[in-house]
C-alpha cells in the first residue's frame, strides 16, 4: 500500500498540474486497475464489462455488483474475467456483493502478494480535487479528475455528488483523492459533467464483514440485504411525519422525507377540457438494481383530483372508470423474477367515513426472494356525483407486514375536505 | 283406386303433388305423358304405373337410362308398390303415396308464435329499433371524451344501427335460399327485442359486479345471461326462418352460441401473453345512486388482501418447479 501513495506537496488550481497529477496517479495505480468482464459461456464472447480494482493483497478486487449481477443470478450462463493493464487474463470467482449500494467483491487467483489501493480513512472535503479510474468504452484504463461535492441529499442510500465524466463502462472503477486513497467507486452518471460515487465507507464494511463473517451463498446474502433494506426504508416511511396536503377538494397523503420527492401538473389551462384533472404524484427517486431486466425498491404516490364541471354523472364516471383501468408497477420484472399480479378489489369506506372508495390492492411474489412482494393499490372515490379522487400506490421489494402497514396508513390517509 | 305421384329434389325436397284416380299414370318427357318432365336423361315414355285391380304395379318402359327404386336400389320391373316407395329415373325422383299414408301429428301453435307475431307488429317494431338507436347514441356520447353535438353522436348511432339490422337480413337470406320463407319482418323484429335486451343484461351485470365486488364466485354467474339471450335469438331464428325439427333446432342455436362465446373466448385467450407485467382487475365504478351493497372497513379490506400474499407465493414455488 505504501508504495502507492504519493505524497504532493503541493496543490495547485493549474489545470496543466492537474492533468500532470492525474497522469502520475494512473502510472502508479495502473497495475492495480482491472477490466471486469462478463463471458457467456455458450458463445465465448464478452456480454458486459466494467472497472475494478484490487483491494488486498491476496486478490480482491472491488467493483459494481451491477458489473456482475448476471454472474451472481446465473452461475451457470456466464464466466468472470479479469483483464489487467499488461493484457493478461484470468478467471474470478465471486466473494460477496451489496446489492444496495451497488458493490461487489470477486476474487483473482495470486502466485505472490501484489499491490493494491488504499480504502480512506476520511471523508473527502468539498470542491477536494478526485480521480475517477476506469475503462469506459473498452478503450483502455483512463483517468478522469473531478470534484467531490458532498453527499447527494434526496439519496436514501448515501451517494456521492461527484462533479466529471463518470461513463458507463467506469463503474466499478475507484475514486481516489490526491493521496491515491479511494473515497468511492463509480456507479452512475446523470447527465454532463454530474456522476455519482458509491462511498468508501460501505466498501470497507463490506470489506471487513467478507474477512469476518463470508456469506453462505449470494443468493442468501443478497435476499437479507433487500429485506433489511425494505425494512429500513419502510419503517423511515412510516415513522416520518404524514401531511395532508389539498388537491381540489381531496386531502392526500404526502411523507415528509427529503428521499421522497413531488411534483404536480393539471389540465386547468385548456379551455376544452371537458373534465378537470389535478395530478400529484410523489417518488423514491432510486432503486435498487437487481438486473438489467429485474428492478427493485421503488416508490410511488399518484394522486388524481377529477372535476366534471358540467357533464352528467353517468358520462363523468364512465371516463373516469378509463383512468382506473390501467394501473401499473413502477419497476421492471419478468417472469424469471416474479408470478403474475394477484388482485383483491371492494368498496371501502375508512370508519371516519369521510370517503367511500372502490379499492383494487394487488400483488406478486419474487421468486427468487420469496419474503419479497411488489404490492400496487389503486382506489377511486364513488361518492360525489361530480368529483372524484383516484389515489394510487407502488412499493417494490416489501415484505408482507411492511406492504399491509403501509397501506392501511394510506388507505386512511386519503378524504374529502 | 287413387295414388299420389309427389315430384322431389335430389335433396328430397317437394317439388309438386299430384293426385290421379284413372288407374294409370304415364311419365316421361313426351308431352302424351300424365307427368311431364323436362330432364333431359328421361326417356320420352320413361315410366308407367298402373293399378292391376289388386295393386299398383310399376314399370320401366324399356328406357335409356332405367329406373331403380331408391330403398332397395332394384331396378324397377313389375314392381310391386308400396306406399312411400321412391323411384329415380334420369336426375328425377318421385315419391308415390296411397292415400292412407300415415302422416304425422298436427303441431299445436307454440308460445312462440304469439312473441313472434307481437315482434313484428309495426308499432312495436319500430319502438325497439329507436331504443337501440337511443342506446347506440348514449354509448357514443358517453365514449367522446370531448364536448359532442348530435352530429357526433347520430352518425355512429345509425351506423351500429345498421351493422344490427345486417344479422335479422342475413338470417332471412339464407332462409329465402334454403327454400324456406324469408319473414324479415320477424327476424328484425325479434333481433332488435333481443339486442336491447343484451344491453340490458351487460348494464345488470356491471351493476352486480360492482355491488358483489368482494364476492367473486357469486358474480361470475351473471356471465349466464349473456349466454342464455344469445341461445334463445339463435333458437327463434332458426324457428322463424326454417322448417326444423325441435332437437335440430336446439342444436344449431347451441352450436352458434358456443360459436360467439366460445368463438370470442379463443380469441381472448390467444391474445394473452405467456406473462403479463400488468395486473388485471375489475375496475368497474358507478355513479353513487347505483351502490346498494354497503362498504367494507379499510381493516376488512387489509385483512382480505392477506391471503393475496399466500397465493402468490405459492404460486411462485409451483412456477420454480
Amino acid at each position: 500500500m505504501k508504495h502507492f501513495v504519493v505524497f504532493l506537496l503541493l496543490m495547485s488550481c493549474s489545470k496543466a498540474f492537474a492533468t500532470e497529477q492525474a497522469e502520475e496517479i494512473f502510472k502508479q495505480l495502473a497495475p492495480s486497475l482491472y477490466q471486469i468482464r462478463l463471458i457467456d459461456s455458450a458463445s465465448g464472447e464478452k456480454s458486459s464489462i466494467g472497472s475494478g480494482f484490487q483491494i488486498s493483497k491476496d486478490g480482491l478486487i472491488a467493483t459494481n455488483y451491477h458489473v456482475i449481477s448476471g454472474f451472481a443470478l446465473y452461475p451457470e450462463k456466464y464466466q468472470m474475467q479479469y483483464l489487467d493493464h499488461q493484457g493478461n487474463k484470468g478467471k474470478l470467482t465471486l466473494k460477496s456483493v451489496d446489492v444496495i449500494n451497488d458493490l461487489a467483491i470477486v476474487k483473482r487467483e495470486v502466485e505472490q502478494e501484489m499491490d493494491y489501493f488504499a480504502i480512506a480513512e476520511q471523508n473527502p472535503v468539498k470542491g477536494e480535487e478526485l480521480y475517477s479510474l476506469g475503462n469506459p468504452h473498452d478503450l483502455g484504463m483512463i483517468v478522469v479528475p473531478g470534484t467531490y461535492n458532498g453527499l447527494k441529499k434526496e439519496s436514501f442510500n448515501d451517494k456521492i455528488h461527484f462533479t466529471g465524466s463518470v461513463n458507463q463502462g467506469m463503474s466499478g472503477g475507484p475514486v481516489v483523492n490526491a493521496k491515491a486513497e479511494v473515497v468511492g467507486v463509480n456507479v452512475a452518471t446523470s447527465g454532463n459533467q454530474i456522476g455519482f460515487l458509491v462511498p468508501h465507507q460501505k466498501l470497507q464494511t463490506l470489506f471487513k464483514q467478507l474477512q469476518i463473517d463470508p456469506p453462505v451463498t449470494i443468493e442468501q446474502q443478497m435476499s437479507e440485504q433487500l429485506s433489511a433494506s425494505q425494512d429500513e426504508l419502510v419503517n423511515a416511511l412510516l415513522t416520518s411525519p404524514w401531511q395532508s396536503k389539498m388537491l381540489g377538494n381531496a386531502k392526500v397523503p404526502t411523507i415528509d422525507v427529503p428521499f421522497i420527492r413531488c411534483w404536480g401538473n393539471s389540465n386547468a389551462e385548456k379551455q376544452d377540457a371537458i373534465v378537470l384533472s389535478v395530478v400529484a404524484n410523489c417518488t423514491l427517486e432510486e432503486n435498487t438494481f437487481i438486473s438489467s431486466h429485474f428492478n427493485t425498491s421503488t416508490i410511488e404516490m399518484e394522486y388524481q383530483y377529477l372535476d366534471a364541471k358540467s357533464l352528467p354523472p353517468l358520462k363523468f364516471y364512465h371516463l373516469y372508470q378509463q383512468q382506473i383501468k390501467r394501473a401499473g408497477p413502477g419497476n421492471k420484472a419478468r417472469k424469471d423474477d416474479v408470478t403474475e399480479y394477484q388482485c383483491h378489489h371492494d368498496l371501502v369506506m375508512p370508519e371516519n367515513q369521510t370517503i367511500n372508495t372502490k379499492s383494487v390492492f394487488c400483488t406478486r411474489n419474487y421468486k427468487r426472494f420469496p419474503q419479497l412482494y411488489d404490492v400496487l393499490f389503486i382506489s377511486g372515490s364513488i361518492d360525489k356525483d361530480k368529483e372524484a379522487l383516484i389515489s394510487h400506490f407502488t412499493l417494490a421489494g416489501v415484505e408482507q407486514d411492511s406492504a399491509m402497514a403501509f397501506t392501511k396508513k394510506f388507505m386512511e390517509a386519503i378524504a374529502w375536505k | 283406386m287413387e295414388i299420389i305421384v309427389e315430384q322431389l329434389t335430389r335433396g328430397h325436397k317437394l317439388i309438386s303433388r299430384d293426385k290421379f284416380s284413372n288407374g294409370e299414370v304415364n311419365i316421361g318427357r313426351a308431352y302424351s305423358n300424365d307427368i311431364i318432365v323436362s330432364d333431359p336423361h328421361v326417356c320420352p315414355v320413361h315410366l308407367q304405373i298402373s293399378f292391376d285391380g289388386n295393386a299398383w304395379i310399376a314399370q320401366d318402359k324399356a328406357s335409356i337410362n332405367g329406373s331403380v327404386i331408391e330403398q332397395s336400389n332394384q331396378p324397377v320391373h313389375n314392381h310391386v308398390i308400396e306406399s312411400g316407395d321412391i323411384i329415380c329415373f334420369g336426375k328425377t325422383m318421385i315419391r308415390l303415396i296411397f292415400p292412407n299414408h300415415a302422416i304425422a301429428k298436427t303441431i299445436p301453435f307454440s308460445p312462440f308464435e304469439d312473441l313472434v307475431d307481437f315482434a313484428r307488429q309495426p308499432l312495436i317494431m319500430a319502438c325497439n329499433i329507436l331504443v337501440f338507436l337511443a342506446i347506440a347514441a348514449w354509448i357514443s356520447y358517453i365514449n367522446k371524451p370531448i364536448e359532442v353535438t348530435w352530429q357526433h353522436v347520430a352518425a355512429p348511432a345509425i351506423g351500429m344501427t345498421l351493422g344490427f339490422l345486417s344479422w335479422p337480413i342475413v338470417v332471412s337470406l339464407v332462409s329465402h335460399f334454403t327454400k324456406n320463407d324469408a319473414r324479415v319482418m320477424y327476424q328484425i323484429g325479434i333481433c332488435f327485442i333481443f339486442f336491447n335486451l343484451f344491453v340490458l343484461s351487460s348494464v345488470l351485470e356491471s351493476i352486480v359486479y360492482f355491488n358483489t365486488s368482494a364476492h367473486w364466485s357469486i358474480a361470475h354467474l351473471v356471465v349466464v345471461l349473456p349466454i342464455s339471450l344469445a341461445f334463445g335469438l339463435f333458437w327463434l331464428n332458426c324457428y322463424i326462418g326454417f322448417h326444423m325439427t325441435a332437437v335440430r333446432r336446439f342444436v344449431t342455436a347451441g352450436v352458434l352460441t358456443t360459436l360467439l362465446f366460445g368463438g370470442s373466448a379463443l380469441v381472448q385467450l390467444s391474445k394473452q401473453p405467456e406473462f403479463s407485467p400488468l395486473p388485471s382487475y375489475d375496475a368497474t365504478i358507478m355513479v353513487p345512486t347505483l351502490q346498494f351493497s354497503s362498504s367494507s372497513s379499510v381493516d376488512d379490506f387489509v385483512e382480505q388482501s392477506q391471503a393475496l400474499f399466500e397465493q402468490t407465493r405459492k404460486q411462485s414455488e409451483q412456477e420454480k418447479e
